[in-house]
């Protein structure tokens, strides 16, 4: 013990003694092993850790499919949902909800309350038994408060609960107010839970009215089923249920059948290839750590041979020399290890925080101590494979043979060099790889970013205001509340225009409707046409800057009075007036009762759910005729658009202090939020980029430094000789622009390989993009060049006679 | 050939100036073979790390082939060295990492020698040093005498005029140190100026003069008694 002691102070003295190895041996480990820790963490918790169900495995997800229209994953219609739920055998149980809803909270258990909408799901009852899921208080909803018209009840997210009554124990049985309405809470959920939608603050009951045929026949419904067969059994059962309710309902359902998945892999497959590329990237990293790590170990054994053989030959044991080597190599990977483990801390709490909110389960994350574990221990293994067995290799030699190594007149060795080489040669090949894997993301974030969404996000502040539920949502009300609330606004300071909209673009479909255009032959059910609805005030389109295109905009008199009108975008122009002017052309839309409207105008398109989606055929209703519940206020300024934010609610709430506001944000957020996952994945990569190319540059500078103090004794000759400086500086660089060609060349075959996988994550960049591995190959050439730059003017400043004698 | 005059090495310490050489002055001219002896720190290394332009801090004069090496830039005493010296070591300075071919073809590459011409001048060395058989062979697997050998092939393979030896036979058992010697003597003959550095008095046999070192100085053998230049 008092020996092993004894040693770790040695090692320790050591590793003082030397800070530049030192400190790149820690920085390396600490770099891999941290960010290898921290993305394995996040990996784990998305991805590996089962979801917090009941039998997560034997939970599906059915959607309906319209195969003839290439849409394969639309919400349900509560009939046939029901239809679904009574005829199958081989489904244990099935539930559905309904999400993206939003309820204003206007009253607590003790009366007044500040506003906040929240956002809600309408669950059916046997949901939370169907999960196993439990309430931490009160319990979840019983199938009776679940009926049309006696579902006031309410279940409290853990986290509104905390935040909004102060996790008040005795909140189950209280009375809160929504939608200006009590409703009873029945319990509080566990803290975090979810299904598909994260950060839902209440759940009401779904309660379903199977003989409303509007609602039951809407699609609006996610299904969630416990399969008690097999996934085939369920898919060739409900496909047979689908064939018989497309009998029954044609003009529901012809063309229609359910769609079954399994439900992890709809939570996370849209992050799996992400998580698993940025894990495929921190292992390059952690073999590149452990690389350098590996070659500075190498490099010191010729020096720590001589010792050894020294040591031997003063009675030292074999064992004792290992016991030496074990202790300062664990010290290394120890000290590299604890540097890892808090560097992945900050990291995942980083991660947990800032990344974006469609990874489900990220804010869980915490540290994985098991994977913790495995890079000390690989860590600790290269530690042994490099420092410890050459040196053990070499101290069985005689002593007068270690003496005299690298005595007056030995050159550099070749088998040791031939190890290192390759060590670099393969470091930088895995740098060629992580970085095209960025390069590639970059390039293809670029492009996402230079995409036109169709309107100018900037100097644009936006603010949803619900009116649903509340005093303001009787339909006369609406238009009356939001004539004066766009009135007030516009004369605040620096308004230049005030327009709404109850979806602003690049938020999600929204509400949509098939429509039939006047005139022309009615198609079948399933061919019929859906386009996305909006409903604006006229001075939308210029607030947003989207241009009109044909015809004329809407107006103040487009009102109930008026003739029904709207104007359409130019994809649907285009794709139903092919080559022809819509204006005038009349369509009846299903969604709005079948009316009937004379198309005015045409307007540009916006995308109106993803910024590297399609642009969907658009009909715009004016507000004063289609008078939605929930509008979002737009509006341009003339200076920085969150300046306006306090005044904007300040007037929302001298019109009603109940009303509530959400989403106070620029639309530049918006935009920003589109492209969150891309910038997520980007800024992710291009970190551990810019990590892999450090620790590229650190061993090609060592290994080339390195060698010019192993060849300080061949450059004495070689310039003896007759060599020049240019001659030393072309040996020397040439050496390093070998490796790093070699590097670079298996770098990029490994790149054009890997970066297949990355297709999907990837937008107008192919992934072999010439252009990125050319610039990369360049970029590393570069760098190594420049690393191996600096060991050569140090050769070239060598004095031959010096050298001569260098030992 | 060579013609110094007062050259002088020393360090600046901190109790002052130490010498290296005091005020050398030494004449050898073409075809000569002279020995250079004295105690370990006479000076007799740096003395021939001068004349083979490897040393360019020194003082006084130094004439080379009636070019003035004291006035020359370091580039072009290089040049010196590459056109007209061969250097051989006591620790034969083979590059271990090039094969016996490779290590013959340095000189050439440095001397902007064709590739065609290279390979034709190595082909005749490994010839004439009978050392064709080890031609692909690394220097950690050939004997001292043969690395020895190979180290001369190196040095007279541009054709040099002036050899400059450094204990060329102090790692060599006596067999392997006769062969070289007798070597140096046939270089000598025909016509290869000859300086070497050693302690043996057997080496110093085979010269035609002894320049004796001892602190830096010049104590004897100087210059060629023969000469009708009067010592200074």
């Amino acid at each position: 013990m008092h020996q092993f002691a004894q040693d770790l102070r040695y090692g320790a003295r050591l590793l003082v003694k030397a800070p530049a190895f030192t400190a790149v041996a820690l920085l390396a480990l600490a770099l891999g092993i941290g960010a290898t820790t921290a993305i394995f963490s996040v990996v784990d918790t998305v991805l590996l850790k089962p979801l917090p169900f009941r039998d997560p495995e034997r939970l599906l997800v059915v959607w309906e499919k319209n195969p003839s229209q290439n849409r394969y994953k639309l919400f349900v219609a509560p009939v046939n949902f029901q239809a679904w739920r009574k005829a199958s055998r081989s489904v244990e149980q099935m539930a559905a909800f309904q999400e993206n809803l939003h309820i204003n909270l206007t009253g607590g258990p003790n009366g007044h309350i500040d506003p906040e909408e929240l956002k809600a799901e309408r669950v059916s009852a046997n949901l939370f038994p169907l999960l196993g899921v439990q309430a931490v208080v009160g319990r979840t909803f019983r199938t009776e408060e679940d009926q049309p018209g006696h579902a006031n009840f309410v279940l409290l997210s853990h986290s509104l609960w905390q935040r909004r009554f102060a996790g008040d124990p005795s909140i189950a049985g209280k009375a809160i107010r929504l939608r200006d309405q009590p409703y009873v809470v029945v319990g509080v959920l566990p803290a975090g839970f979810s299904v598909m939608e994260s950060g839902v603050d209440v759940f009401i009951p779904l309660g379903l009215n199977p003989n409303d045929a509007r609602s039951a026949n809407g699609r609006f419904l996610t299904v969630i089923a416990r399969r008690g067969g097999t996934l085939e059994q369920v898919r060739g059962e409900l496909e047979g249920v689908g064939a018989q309710m497309e009998r029954a309902m044609p003009a529901l359902d012809q063309g229609w059948r359910p769609s079954i998945f399994v439900l992890e892999d709809e939570l996370v497959g849209g992050v799996r290839q992400a998580l698993w590329v940025l894990m495929a990237a921190v292992g390059c990293l952690l073999l590149m750590a452990c690389v350098n790590v590996a070659n500075l170990l190498l490099a010191r054994v010729p020096t720590r041979r001589k010792e050894f053989a020294l040591r031997a030959a003063l009675g030292a044991s074999r064992g004792r020399i290992v016991t030496q080597l074990l202790s300062e190599s664990t010290l290394l990977s120890l000290g590299g290890g604890l540097l890892g483990m808090l560097l992945a801390t900050a990291a995942v709490k980083l991660l947990a925080y800032a990344g974006p909110a469609s990874v489900p389960r990220l804010a869980q994350a915490t540290v994985d101590f098991r994977l913790l574990s495995f890079a000390l221990a690989v860590s600790i293994f290269t530690g042994i494979l490099f420092g410890i067995v050459p040196a053990l290799r070499d101290s069985g030699t005689s002593l007068s043979a270690a003496l005299n190594e690298g005595g007056r007149g030995g050159t550099a060795g070749r088998s040791g060099r031939a190890l290192r080489n390759a060590l670099v040669v393969s470091e930088m090949a895995l740098a060629v790889i992580v970085l095209i894997g960025a390069g590639l993301l970059m390039r293809s974030f670029v492009r996402l970013r230079s995409v036109d969404p169709g309107f100018q996000p900037a100097g644009v502040l936006t603010a949803r205001v619900p009116l649903s539920g509340g005093r303001n949502s009787a339909v006369d009300r609406r238009v009356a509340f939001f004539q004066q609330l766009t009135a007030r606004v516009a004369t605040l300071p620096g308004v230049r225009v005030v327009g709404a909209v109850n979806g602003v673009p690049l938020s999600g479909l929204g509400l949509g409707s098939p429509f039939a255009v006047e005139g022309r032959p009615a198609p079948s059910a399933e061919q019929r046409p859906t386009a996305v609805l909006r409903s604006v005030t006229p001075a939308y389109f210029q607030t947003m800057a989207i241009p009109l295109v044909a015809g004329r905009a809407l107006t103040d008199s487009d009102n109930r009075q008026g003739p029904p009108v709207v104007l359409v975008n130019q994809t649907l122009a285009r794709r139903f007036w092919p080559g022809a002017s819509p204006i005038g052309g009349r369509i009846a839309i299903d969604q709005n009762a079948g009316r009937v409207a004379e198309i005015v105008g045409v307007v540009g398109d916006v995308k109106p759910e993803r910024i590297d989606g399609e642009d969907w055929p658009t009909i715009y209703n004016p507000y004063a005729q289609v008078p939605a519940s929930t509008m979002t206020l737009t509006v341009r300024t003339a200076g920085p658009p969150m300046a306006l934010a306090s005044a904007l609610v300040r007037e929302v709430h001298l019109l009603d202090p109940d009303q509530p506001v959400a989403e106070v944000r620029p639309m530049e957020e918006v935009v920003d939020r589109a492209v969150a996952n891309a910038r997520f994945n980007t800024l992710l990569l291009g970190v551990f980029a810019g990590v892999a190319f450090l620790l590229a540059a650190v061993g090609i500078y060592g290994v080339t430094s390195y060698d010019v103090t192993e060849r300080t004794n061949e450059i004495g000759i070689r310039m003896a000789l007759g060599a020049q400086p240019g001659d030393v500086l072309k040996l020397i660089l040439g050496q390093g622009a070998r490796l790093a060609v070699y590097g670079i060349v298996a770098g990029l075959l490994g790149a054009a390989a890997l970066t297949r996988l990355m297709g999907a994550m990837l937008y107008g960049v192919n992934p072999t993009d010439g252009w990125t591995f050319a610039a990369i190959s360049i970029l590393l050439a570069i760098v190594a060049l420049a690393a191996s730059y600096l060991p050569s003017r140090r050769a070239m400043a060598l004095d031959p006679v010096t050298a001569l004698r260098h030992q | 050939m060579i013609r110094l005059r007062n050259v002088e090495k020393f360090y600046e310490g901190g109790y002052g100036r130490s010498y290296v050489l005091r005020r050398v002055n030494v004449d050898i001219k073409e075809g000569e073979f002279v020995t250079i002896m004295g105690n370990s720190g006479a000076g007799k290394s740096t003395l021939l790390s001068i004349l083979g332009m490897l040393d360019g801090a020194w003082t006084g004069e130094f004439e080379f082939l009636d070019q003035m090496v004291h006035r020359m830039k370091p580039k072009d005493r290089v040049e010196l060295n590459k056109k007209y010296i061969g250097f051989v070591f006591q620790s034969y300075h083979l590059i271990d990492n090039l094969t016996v071919y490779e290590n013959l073809d340095i000189p050439l590459s440095y001397r902007n020698v064709k590739s065609s011409e290279r390979a034709a001048m190595v082909c005749d060395a490994l010839d004439r040093f009978h050392i064709v058989g080890k031609r692909d062979l690394y220097p950690s697997q050939l004997s001292g005498g043969q690395q020895q050998l190979v180290a001369v092939a190196r040095a007279v393979i541009a054709n040099p005029k002036l050899i400059l030896a450094d204990e060329p036979t102090g790692n060599l058992h006596s067999s392997q140190g006769k062969e070289i010697r007798e070597l140096f003597k046939k270089l000598n003959g025909e016509g290869t100026t000859i300086v070497q550095v050693t302690h043996s008095l057997e080496n110093s046999t085979y010269s035609d003069r002894v320049i004796q070192l001892a602190d830096g100085w010049v104590v004897s053998g100087g210059s060629d008694p023969a000469s009708t230049e009067p010592r200074p």
